[in-house]
């Protein structure tokens, strides 16, 4: 039995590296899963703030879930059935231009009814196609922060991109 | 079944070329494409770690102040415990230097601190970033981990390196400023060479010169200043780089929340703002851009676009 050396996590120096480590994670999980409309910003945050309450209890091992499960837990106090949004940056502005307007139109329609789109999702389907294609993980990888199989995660990956297809090109 | 097999193996990264090209060949080729490529436009790259944790710091010291109730103690306690801390402090700083601790410095939002290290170089750290190295351990460990911003004058003759989780400055006697933020990653030669790491390759930059990378573009550009603006002209300037970083590089400045209200934040902003009149900064930085402020209340800043 290997013992944990820093049983828990109320030193400053672990709780930091904690937050440097997974802040960024919980946040893009609460928001592919419950959109921007309810602050994941802010509920990283009161996450965090509880995990320093309770951080006598917590080892740094137990951390990860304990913040993604606290996290989840808030957003389901306020998630009144609203609908998921996520925001999206602008397509970046060129230095020249040589699109016509009906081109930057088409473009901007598109990214409307991706937004639409994403928001019927399945929240499971959601997160999972945002991993990998925002940030670049591999099924692999997902899996393994989900704790779901490498089959479930390429079932949902692959669905969010037949339902995306299906929508948005209105077959 | 075969096409669900290579658009997997697809967005997995792990498609080979015979299957590239008949996955290419598919007529629903250009619509995954499409999806994939946009998708990327769903980022929030506004997540700023190192401002972040500079936030929960705030409420937790606050809420650590609080809760620290006034407990009486006995009157002989008090006393021995001040004996005891002076003890504690004087073997601290004895044995500090042989066991070569790592020694931290930090800065607050709108704070700015200048350390010199064991071998006479002089680091100036702008606001909100945090500079560790080796103190007693300097001759075996000539390496410092930054986060956040800092100015490095390298005393003459001297090595060493600059850890950044964004990429690693080598040094031999020069001045050089860098600059790391979540999604932004600066460096500027202003005397000598500099070598750097990024992304495993090795990019030697010279005086005059700097080396940014914003989100995946690395851009290599040309500088007239012979030090960074913010060390000795009291101000922060910026030359085509995105408004959110503008916005962020403020809200460290001045320690105030900035809130923006149909602004482009992915635009290209050039110029600079003062770092000792709020007023002005603000005025620098919203002006150009036909924006204007409101300020809500002492810690709260909105921007809107008209």
């Amino acid at each position: 039995m290997v013992q944990s050396l820093n049983s828990n996590v109320c030193e400053e120096r672990i709780f930091s590296n904690i937050f440097k480590t997974l802040s960024k994670d919980v946040h893009n999980f609460l928001r592919y899963k419950y959109g921007d409309n309810l602050n994941p910003k802010d509920k990283v945050q009161e996450a965090f703030i509880k995990l320093w309450d309770n951080c006598k209890n917590v080892s740094p091992e137990k951390a990860k879930s304990f913040l993604f499960t606290t996290a989840n837990n808030m957003m389901l106090n306020e998630v009144k059935h609203q609908k998921v949004v996520l925001k999206h940056q602008q397509v970046k502005p060129k230095h020249y231009t040589n699109e016509t307007p009906e081109f930057i139109m088409e473009e901007s329609e598109y990214m409307k009814k991706y937004q639409r789109a994403l928001g019927n999702l399945t929240e499971a389907q959601r997160e999972a196609f945002l991993m990998n294609r925002i940030e670049g993980k591999k099924h692999k990888e997902i899996a393994a922060e989900l704790g779901i199989s490498r089959k479930g995660v390429e079932k949902r990956i692959y669905g969010a991109l037949e339902k995306l297809r299906k929508e948005i090109d209105g077959i | 079944m075969k096409k669900e097999l290579l658009i997997q193996k697809w967005l997995d990264g792990e498609i080979n070329d015979a299957e590239l090209t008949a996955f290419k060949a598919l007529p629903e080729y250009a619509s995954y494409a499409k999806l994939s490529e946009k998708a990327k436009l769903f980022e929030d790259t506004s997540y700023d770690v190192d401002f972040e944790y500079g936030k929960l710091n705030t409420i937790i010291s606050e809420r650590r102040q609080k809760t620290a109730t006034p407990v009486k103690t006995l009157n002989w306690l008090k006393p021995l415990m001040r004996v005891a801390a002076i003890l504690l402090v004087g073997l601290a700083i004895y044995y500090a230097p042989l066991y070569g601790d790592t020694t931290t410095v930090k800065t607050l939002a709108s704070n700015q601190t200048t350390i010199q290290l064991p071998d006479n170089s002089n680091v100036k750290l702008n606001a909100s970033s945090s500079l560790q190295y080796k103190k007693g351990d300097w001759e075996n460990n000539r390496e410092v981990n930054l986060v956040g911003e800092a100015y490095f004058d390298v005393a003459k003759g001297s090595q060493f390196d600059v850890n950044t989780w964004l990429g690693k400055v080598s040094v031999l006697g020069t001045q050089f400023n860098v600059k790391q933020r979540v999604n932004y990653f600066e460096v500027t030669c202003y005397e000598g060479l500099v070598s750097l790491k990024y992304k495993g390759k090795e990019i030697k930059l010279p005086a005059g010169k700097s080396f940014k990378v914003i989100g995946n573009e690395i851009i290599v550009d040309e500088t007239k200043d012979s030090l960074p603006s913010w060390s000795n002209k009291n101000m922060s300037s910026f030359k085509s780089v995105p408004y959110s970083e503008v916005i962020q590089e403020f809200e460290r400045q001045y320690n105030i929340k900035v809130e923006t209200n149909n602004v482009d934040m992915t635009q290209l902003f050039t110029g600079s703002f003062a770092l000792n009149d709020q007023e002005l900064a603000l005025k620098a930085i919203t002006l150009p851009l036909e924006l204007k402020y409101n300020k809500e209340n002492k810690n709260k800043i909105v921007l809107t676009k008209e």
